[in-house]
């Protein structure tokens, strides 16, 4: 820091006032200036969007609550929603359910060396496109694939798997297991370990330590790996459209239909919006409950 | 205070290469404050915490109330710890903090709660109970530390360090606390810690360990007085050491003959002539003249520095040889004395107040301290 007491020529580096001043703001800009960009411009024209018409399957500006009042008189939205928001939780909360065994050793088992090694493996999936990855997924699922040779090999049936909530789920949780693992890991390996012993030295037992003292610890962490998967899931079209195929209406596949069909972007907008919204909602409540703190 | 409650017999723990505790034994009596002292990596905590059963011993027993304990998991234990970082759970009130270790041993919530509200309020803490923990103060969190402890009715309690965290003098507050505490309840301390003034005012029998090994074990007049190793003098401080040889017996009078000069040894001396041996001089003992010859023992110094200390001074000088003395002088001693830095000054003591280090290391009385 340069003190103001110093004479400016006594420091040949000195920079301009004005350049001193700004440096900090410099430094804190591309973060607002992102979140602008592709953030509050795109949201503000969907919101701007879903008041517009469809005219002769061309997007007009308008100031209606037309696209509103379909989409909400539609008979099977609520059942989309629903059905896409449970199916997304249970994703979210299997997936978080399954790889917590993983982190718990990785936090808690392994040394410090292995535990990288283990992490750079979990991200390791992310080296292929997610596309390629659901499209292997197919391979396997599909009827004559890998999974239905092997069970017709035994004399069983062998149906296709595609179509079907263990496919999406599949998809869920090769999207987000990874992010998963690493969020529980990284909440797991900050749990204080004198706590810990202290917990034993009180009288304990592992189990006790694991839901009194680990998990109450690691709870933000753990709490943010679920929302993480959640997210990822509720907005997930990929696998809802090639694993999950027609079987299952989601939000991300009603959107994509409405504008498939007839151009219907506003109403596309309001899907998109309400999605916003419950993800928004459900973060919020989520993130509070994590932070959450007694007394 | 005379039944032995807690039994050390041979602990000694590795870590690879590495002796955390190479050899320790103490009986401890119901009741007793003990302290283990020594620095960092000395084996003090790697000790209490194979009391409390967090590290397991390579070798030895340990006895509590007569019962081997030594191989029983860590929850089976009745050795609470109060811990150096305390180790308080954020995520409980500090009422909840309390009723922990009731709640693991299945106690019921009225009873639970009845207890834990008695120790808040015999603490001090209970406006605090419903809080978070981490909004108290550090004193209030080192009494929530003790609560929780302390509500489970131990015979013994481990403190590693449990000051460490307080300022100064909140530290020496919660010590008068502490000791008033550990005598009207009568159980078993075993206090963990690197500072002095802890050990020497709390403790009735204070445990000095260096490199993994006991070097001394005795209350704290012991070894404030008659520190038995130079490592043990070197750490309690305040202690001229000189080392020299034995010599001959003249007119019934023995001497060690030092680099500088020869110095008269105490009556009871049971060395043989030419063994090696380090005399050691409390520094309150020995007085500095600018003249000589007002000493039975007296070696010329020159005056390196004062070290102002309240209400004495500590003068640091170097003899001829370069060897390092300490005397500690009143005040008012230290102005009639009119010398300053860089003088020539004459240290003197009486030959009674200097007293010869065990240099081989001995048994001590409720000690077995073997050669691994």
């Amino acid at each position: 820091m340069n003190s103001p007491a110093l004479p400016a020529r006594t420091s040949g580096r000195r920079l301009p006032f004005l350049f001193r001043r700004t440096w900090p703001a410099l430094w804190i800009l591309p973060m607002p200036v992102w979140l602008l960009l592709f953030f509050a411009v795109p949201l503000g024209l969907l919101v701007a969007i879903s008041f517009w018409s469809v005219v002769n399957y061309r997007l007009t500006p308008d100031a209606t609550l037309a696209a509103w009042r379909h989409v909400l008189g539609l008979d099977f939205l609520w059942a989309s929603f629903w059905r896409s928001y449970g199916l997304s939780m249970a994703s979210a909360v299997v997936i978080s359910l399954l790889a917590f065994p993983a982190s718990y050793a990785m936090a808690f088992v392994a040394a410090p060396r292995q535990r990288l090694i283990l992490l750079g493996l979990a991200i390791a999936p992310f080296f292929t496109s997610y596309l390629v990855r659901i499209y292997s997924w197919q391979v396997f699922l599909t009827e004559g694939g890998v999974i239905s040779s092997i069970v017709q090999a035994f004399g069983g049936k062998g149906d296709s798997l595609l179509n079907t909530y263990f496919a999406l789920f599949l998809g869920h949780a090769t999207l987000a297991l990874p992010v998963v693992l690493i969020l529980q890991t990284i909440a797991l390996a900050n749990v204080d370990r004198t706590g810990i012993s202290a917990a034993a030295n009180l009288g304990a037992r592992p189990r006790a330590i694991l839901f009194r003292v680990i998990l109450p610890a690691a709870r933000p962490g753990l709490t943010l790996g679920l929302l993480f998967a959640f997210l990822l899931s509720y907005a997930e079209f990929v696998s809802a459209s090639y694993l999950g195929g027609g079987a299952f209406q989601t939000l991300p596949i009603l959107v994509t239909d409405l504008v498939r069909a007839g151009q219907q972007w506003p109403r596309a907008a309001v899907v998109s919006l309400l999605m916003i919204a419950s993800l928004l909602v459900t973060a919020f409540v989520t993130v509070l409950w994590a932070y959450r703190e007694k007394g | 205070m005379t039944n032995t409650h807690l039994k050390l017999d041979g602990l000694a723990k590795s870590y690879g290469n590495f002796i955390a505790v190479e050899e320790f034994s103490l009986d401890i009596c119901e009741g007793e404050f003990i302290a283990i002292m020594g620095p960092s990596g000395c084996g003090k905590t790697t000790s209490l915490r194979m009391l409390a059963g967090l590290e397991t011993a390579d070798r030895g027993e340990i006895t509590l109330a007569g019962k081997r304990i030594d191989q029983l998991p860590v929850w089976e234990r009745e050795t609470p710890m109060v811990w150096q970082s305390l180790a308080l759970f954020p995520f409980m009130t500090v009422r909840e903090n309390v009723e922990f270790g009731l709640q693991m041993r299945g106690v019921a919530r009225a009873e639970r709660r009845r207890r834990a509200d008695d120790w808040l309020e015999r603490l001090g803490i209970s406006t605090y109970a419903d809080r978070n923990v981490a909004r108290l103060s550090g004193g209030q969190r080192q009494r929530v530390a003790l609560a929780r402890s302390l509500v489970l009715e131990p015979k013994v309690l481990l403190l590693d360090e449990p000051l460490s965290a307080l300022d100064a003098h909140m530290a020496i507050k919660m010590q008068g606390e502490l000791k008033k505490l550990q005598r009207e309840l009568g159980i078993t301390f075993v206090y963990v810690t690197h500072s002095h003034s802890e050990a020497f005012s709390l403790a009735d029998r204070v445990v000095i360990m260096n490199l993994g090994k006991v070097e001394q074990i005795g209350s704290p007049q012991d070894i404030f007085l008659r520190p038995r190793s130079k490592f043990v003098a070197q750490f309690v401080g305040g202690i001229s050491l000189l080392e020299g040889k034995v010599l001959g017996r003249e007119d019934s009078k023995r001497f060690l003959n030092t680099r500088d000069g020869k110095v008269r040894l105490s009556h009871s001396c049971g060395l043989a002539e030419g063994a090696a041996a380090v005399l050691a001089v409390r520094a309150d003992r020995i007085s500095v003249t600018i003249t000589p010859g007002w000493g039975e023992n007296e070696i010329a110094c020159t005056l390196v520095s004062e070290e102002f200390a309240g209400a004495v001074v500590n003068l640091h000088l170097e003899t001829a040889s370069g060897h390092s003395l300490v005397a500690q002088l009143q005040q008012r001693d230290l102005e009639q004395l009119d010398a300053s830095i860089g003088a020539r000054v004459y240290a003197s003591w009486h030959s009674d107040d200097g007293f010869l280090l065990d240099r081989a290391r001995q048994s001590l009385p409720g000690t077995k301290v073997r050669a691994a």
